[in-house]
């Protein structure tokens, strides 16, 4: 894993743009799944080329309200790294900070004012080989990544434990029906959006609610979740655009789909896809969905503008060929004045 | 061009290019006024009968005239919801264009889509036949340039759901 090295003129606003994913989604066939934030250009610079340390004191705002604070507080050479995500006390409550110690064990400081999680990093203390230096940088370029996985970790944890249970059932006392398996777990990760995931004993099921706010957005997400519905049949995960699900009946907070501009899309992930080698890729993908798709709607409205565009340029073309060609124009003399050809 | 669209095209054509004989007017009601006299509709007896061209329930041609004007509107083939937001779409581009569109009527009229108001100035200035020719193609390419911006949308859904699910195979 490896992220592209930045260009030398690469400044530190160049950053600010809106990450990687999109450029990645824009191509369609990613070949890496994380979300890599847009300061890992900064960390790659500091870190990984050993460039002088500068001191650096930079917000950027990341997808989902995530904003990340990076700054260097007490010297040059140590970099504290602040992440501030909406909904970090659900994500805690699902297990996020043994997901995060598990992953920044060392690196840990107290939380800057303002923010949920804090990493700090030494520059003179780095691990001398480049290649442990760049998985360290790729590991804190994933902070929201990690933070955001810890409820789909326990889920697939659940599963794991609900499989076995369950293989010790004959096939007649086995649970049956979506009301079976863990309880639902909703992270409420924007506005008005959530995730919701469940655990069942033969499956993970991750609900994505996601808000229109205007009509020909709905329409486009419509055909976009109504492909993907055909697709699924030949992919193993299916994507259903649903009218509240089943399985988040009860579940507080759940508008239903047909009032308002709420629309949901199931993922329901098989053991197949949760399996110790797979699930690292499954949770990273997972979590970029809703980006993703709403990404891709809007690049289709805009490629239809453009097209409408050009469309009234032509018909404009010819309905100004119906003006007579030889049109009287003003005439010039050569020192400038202006005459008007008798008839 | 299918079966259909050519003698459609042929009976819209036919009838524009005679509802097209129009001539300077001034209004009779106020003095000093020269209006379009099928906005207007002042005196009844300026107003000639209304045609419709239909080539089936969801497109068809209307055309209005008048001693010195006539309004021209058009239904646009909208099969679904996609084809039904697009036409939406694309009508609301061309009119908020109604300024450079000089005979592009700025509000469609009830139940069309688009709406053209030709008045004797216009077919004083411009060449008429070329005007018909203009609305004509109109016709042709709102339908075509629909259904290819349908397609369009339909196989990027395709390719983004499949990119997306791909590494869950």
């Amino acid at each position: 894993m490896t992220i592209a090295p930045p260009s030398p003129t690469l400044s530190f606003h160049s950053s600010l743009q809106p990450h990687c994913l999109a450029r990645h989604a824009s191509v369609g066939l990613s070949e890496r799944l994380d979300p890599i934030p847009p300061y890992g250009a900064v960390l790659w610079l500091t870190v990984a080329r050993s460039a002088p340390p500068a001191s650096i004191d930079q917000v950027v705002s990341d997808f989902d309200g995530v904003t990340f604070h990076l700054s260097t507080p007490e010297s040059k050479s140590k970099i504290l790294i602040s992440i501030n995500v909406k909904c970090f006390k659900e994500l805690v409550q699902y297990g996020a900070q043994e997901v995060l110690e598990r992953e920044y064990g060392p690196y840990i400081v107290s939380p800057e004012p303002g923010y949920d999680f804090s990493v700090q990093i030494d520059l003179e203390n780095l691990p001398a080989e480049q290649e442990a230096r760049e998985e360290m940088i790729m590991k804190l370029a994933l902070l929201k990544r990690n933070a955001m996985a810890a409820p789909f970790e326990r889920a697939f944890d659940e599963f794991a434990k609900l499989a076995e249970e369950a293989s010790r059932y004959t096939s007649e006392s086995a649970p049956q029906g979506i009301k079976e398996g863990g309880d639902v777990m909703s992270i409420h990760y924007r506005e008005e959006e959530a995730i919701y995931i469940k655990a069942s004993f033969d499956r993970v099921t991750v609900i994505f609610s996601t808000v229109f706010r205007e009509e020909t957005d709905r329409i486009f997400g419509k055909v976009f979740l109504q492909t993907s519905c055909r697709d699924a049949t030949e992919c193993a995960s299916g994507a259903l655009p649903q009218h509240s699900p089943l399985e988040l009946e009860g579940v507080p907070g759940v508008k239903h789909a047909g009032e308002g501009e709420m629309s949901y899309v199931t993922f329901v992930l098989f053991p197949r896809h949760l399996t110790p080698q797979r699930r690292y890729d499954s949770i990273s993908h997972i979590q970029t969905f809703r980006d993703y798709f709403h990404y891709h709607i809007k690049a289709s409205k805009a490629y239809i503008h453009t097209r409408m565009r050009k469309r009234t340029a032509d018909f404009l073309q010819v309905l100004n060929r119906a003006r007579p060609e030889n049109e009287e124009r003003e005439r010039k003399t050569a020192s400038g004045r202006t005459f008007r050809v008798q008839s | 061009m299918s079966q259909s669209l050519r003698p459609y095209l042929q009976a819209v054509r036919a009838s524009l290019t005679a509802a097209l004989a129009l001539s300077n007017f001034a209004s009779q009601t106020s003095e000093r006024h020269n209006v379009p006299e099928i906005e207007a509709a002042s005196s009844p007896e300026l107003l000639l009968n209304p045609l419709t061209v239909s080539r089936n329930d969801t497109e068809r041609v209307l055309i209005e005239p008048s001693v010195n004007s006539v309004r021209i509107s058009l239904k646009v083939k909208q099969a679904d919801e996609i084809e039904h937001i697009l036409v939406h779409k694309f009508t609301r581009f061309l009119t908020q264009r109604a300024e450079s569109f000089f005979i592009l009527r700025r509000k469609p009229i009830e139940g069309y889509d688009i709406s053209f108001l030709v008045t004797n100035y216009h077919t004083e200035a411009l060449l008429k036949h070329k005007l018909v020719d203009f609305i004509l193609q109109f016709m042709e390419e709102v339908d075509k340039e629909i259904s290819e911006m349908k397609l369009f949308l339909n196989a990027r859904a395709r390719f983004v759901a499949e990119s997306f699910l791909t590494p869950f195979d």
